[in-house]
């Protein structure tokens, strides 16, 4: 038994959390979401030349071999510094999906060498998620049709832009014509794939949920002393500071929930669905304590646009929905206990 | 008790309800379930023209005595506006401050003079105030004002010099009640003073905040050598006028409110229906809560008016804002829930929000403006159960 993490892992999570601290302050977030694209190339291929992409891809290819475990600790990373959706889901998601592959797959290979090196965005679009993230910008998107799995390159696909409430955010609803040549794996194959990777995608959630809930209690605390009403400082208010605590206390709590998810789904056990679903809703569960206590700790100031705290609030409120909304996981930690036979009782809720 | 109105009231309902749908139409159309809280920035200028409508009418006003252009309508009817008001969907008021706030509190505590002066503008809808109470460092300590009146020895004029901020409609105002503080060697609630100041001269600048929703309702108001027309009560006496004024923020108006919050609802479930999200067990418990927590609040209020609009806070009212608030702030949460991945995408382009988005953000500064959830906790537990004062710094 070992709930720990490697020295590996945490000194690359140490060297990324530097790194983001200086070259994606929230200043620059800013200018960059203000844009049309909403996206950096100076900055993702800075996140490149750290290895960010090449995290999980095999090692053959030219990856560092890193599993969900890993990314467990990135994705906290990333939500804490607000990156966009398109790391995740090309470095991650779509680097998970593509590893998932027959090795035979044409381009596979191929394909997750471009992702290691950096020059690759990949946009995925589950039925889950009624738009797809970051299309705008794909070179390619992996799409489901009937369990099928589609590559298709963006000039080949309509896709209409919706802006959300979140600015970092560029989502678009596809239309796009399946067949035989976009096809990369038979529905056979591809059912299971997309299963692992809607899991993939919601634990990527999870795990920025919990650096936005960290984001958003360190700003709150850097204000609460900082502000003073009635003379003295507001953190001094007990009423204030249980606010505080009880937001540390869901990140806590949610943290060994999204560790033990994670490694469920790099060792693909049976009851994975279980394991992520409890995760994508404790985590996200703190993101929104976070935003909701957050926001009124910082009284009016977090009501406006100037103060920073909106911009983690916005991209909590928005990930709480995508991989599967919070009904959708319920419901599927409630199929899994209540199911018939289901693995529950002393023996295995304490067993592994 | 009784529940039912009587039928003069219920012809008076009538009569509302007619008038509405007689009058809201035509170029104010567009005004259906706008301007209210979280949406006070659209239509402006047709909103300003509404408020005349109304005055033309004899619909503003509706519970002030007859004497100062009021119609004197009783409780019950005053009810009766206000949810055929909400009912029609007709839009937020910009003269509510001063009708709701600047005219109760001239009418309590202005002179004769003053009344005359400043209500018939108010009556009229062609006059609109502002409320300059907040300031950067007097938020939940309300009575940190830093905002200074000096009287002019030439002239006998105060002059205000400060900041306030968070000014509803400030931008759209001709006047501003301003609490300051008149003698610059007191603290707290002691040797502040209430005070009228035109919008219109020099010495005050108006900055629009933007909100989180891209937005802005709402001000910072800066006063450089700003001339107070008038001072309502004695130097000194600001905190007491002041105060009494936020006992007429819990009136009849509540139950429009409630109205308003009812037409969210109900959009709610629309919404929750057509999607499937009615289906869901946990979105159901939620809009069954929903509902039973809007009952809860109609109820409250009709026990709060039943003393017959007393603005001696009991327990009741007291209790009233958390409640609503915190409500509200559920309601917003359950829309987003209802419309699951579809939540965050807005109306469109550069960062228009649809109704409901705007609402679900809105309800985040429900718990934190007009007094936060800790402040109204404070209260009820000190003020209406006696314990002992939250130590403060000073």
């Amino acid at each position: 038994m070992d709930f720990t993490f490697t020295e590996d892992q945490l000194a690359f999570r140490e060297a990324i959390s530097r790194f983001l601290m200086t070259e994606a302050p929230p200043e620059m977030l800013r200018e960059i979401w203000d844009t049309d694209d909403g996206r950096s190339p100076e900055l993702r291929s800075k996140m490149a030349a750290q290895g960010l992409t090449a995290l999980s891809v095999p090692e053959a290819l030219g990856g560092l071999g890193m599993d969900d475990v890993a990314w467990a600790l990135m994705t906290q990373e990333l939500g804490y510094y607000a990156i966009a959706d398109s790391m995740a889901d090309t470095a991650y998601v779509a680097t998970g999906l593509l590893s998932a592959l027959p090795e035979a797959t044409p381009r596979r290979d191929e394909m997750l060498s471009k992702i290691a090196e950096g020059d690759a965005r990949f946009a995925v679009g589950h039925p889950v998620n009624p738009l797809v993230a970051d299309v705008h910008l794909a070179d390619v998107i992996l799409l489901e049709h009937n369990g099928e799995i589609h590559s298709v390159r963006r000039e080949s696909i309509g896709f209409e832009r919706n802006p959300s409430i979140d600015s970092s955010r560029r989502l678009s609803r596809i239309t796009f014509s399946p067949s035989d040549e976009t096809r990369i794996v038979d529905a056979a194959q591809g059912q299971a794939i997309w299963n692992q990777t809607l899991n993939r995608g919601a634990l990527a959630v999870a795990g920025q949920s919990i650096g936005l809930a960290q984001r958003m209690l360190d700003l709150s605390i850097d204000y609460v002393v900082q502000r003073k009403q009635f003379g003295k400082p507001i953190g001094s208010f007990q009423a204030v500071k249980h606010h505080l605590a009880q937001v540390a206390e869901k990140i806590e709590f949610a943290k060994p929930v999204l560790y033990r998810a994670a490694h469920a789904l790099a060792q693909g056990e049976a009851n994975v669905d279980l394991h992520v679903s409890h995760a994508k809703l404790a985590c996200c569960e703190a993101a929104w304590l976070a935003a909701r206590h957050g926001i009124q700790v910082h009284g009016a100031m977090g009501y406006t646009w100037e103060v920073d705290l909106q911009m983690f609030m916005k991209r909590a409120w928005a990930l709480d929905s995508s991989w599967g909304d919070r009904a959708f996981h319920k419901s599927r930690v409630a199929t899994a206990v209540l199911a018939d036979g289901a693995p529950i009782g002393p023996q295995f809720t304490f067993g592994e | 008790m009784k529940l039912t109105f009587s039928p003069e009231d219920e012809a008076f309902r009538g009569e509302v309800a007619g008038w509405l749908r007689d009058n809201l139409v035509g170029e104010f159309e567009v005004l259906r379930y706008r301007g209210g809280p979280g949406d006070e920035h659209m239509f402006p200028e047709e909103r300003k023209r509404w408020e005349q409508k109304l005055a033309e009418g004899g619909w503003t006003c509706v519970g002030w005595p007859q004497q100062y252009g009021g119609r004197g309508a009783s409780i019950e009817q005053q009810v009766i506006f206000f949810e055929e008001y909400a009912r029609a969907g007709a839009p937020g008021r910009v003269g509510h401050i001063g009708e709701g706030l600047a005219g109760p509190t001239l009418i309590a505590f202005g002179s004769e003079e003053q009344k005359q002066s400043y209500l018939p503008g108010i009556v009229a809808g062609t006059e609109l105030w502002c409320q300059g109470y907040s300031e950067p460092s007097a938020g939940s300590d309300l009575a940190n004002v830093r905002t200074k009146a000096t009287q002019d020895t030439a002239s006998g004029k105060w002059l205000i010099n400060g900041q306030k901020v968070w000014t509803s409609l400030a931008h759209e105002s001709d006047w501003c009640f301003v609490i300051a503080r008149t003698d610059p060697d007191s603290q707290a609630h002691r040797g502040l003073g209430f005070f009228l100041v035109s919008m219109h001269q020099p010495g005050v600048t108006v900055r629009p905040i933007e909100q989180l929703t891209g937005t802005s309702e709402f001000n910072e108001v800066f006063f450089d050598d700003a001339v107070a027309a008038d001072i309502v009560g004695e130097p000194g006496d600001g905190w007491k006028v002041a105060m009494g004024l936020l006992g007429f923020e819990r009136g009849v108006s509540t139950l429009g409110q409630q109205m308003q919050f009812q037409n969210e609802l109900d959009e709610i479930i629309r919404i929750a229906k057509a999607n499937g999200a009615a289906t869901e067990p946990s979105i159901r418990q939620r809009i069954a809560e929903a509902h039973t927590g809007l009952r809860l609040m109609r109820y409250n209020a009709m026990r709060m008016l039943s003393d017959n609009g007393s603005s001696e806070p009991d327990s009741s009212s007291l209790v009233y804002k958390l409640h609503w608030s915190s409500w509200h702030r559920n309601l917003g949460a359950l829309a987003m829930d209802v419309l699951g991945p579809e939540a965050e995408i807005i109306e469109s382009a550069p960062y228009n929000l649809t109704r409901l988005q705007s609402m679900f953000l809105f309800t985040r500064s429900d718990t934190i403006y007009g007094g936060t959830n800790q402040i109204q906790r404070n209260i009820i537990a000190e003020r209406g159960l006696g314990m002992p004062k939250e130590p403060k710094g000073r």
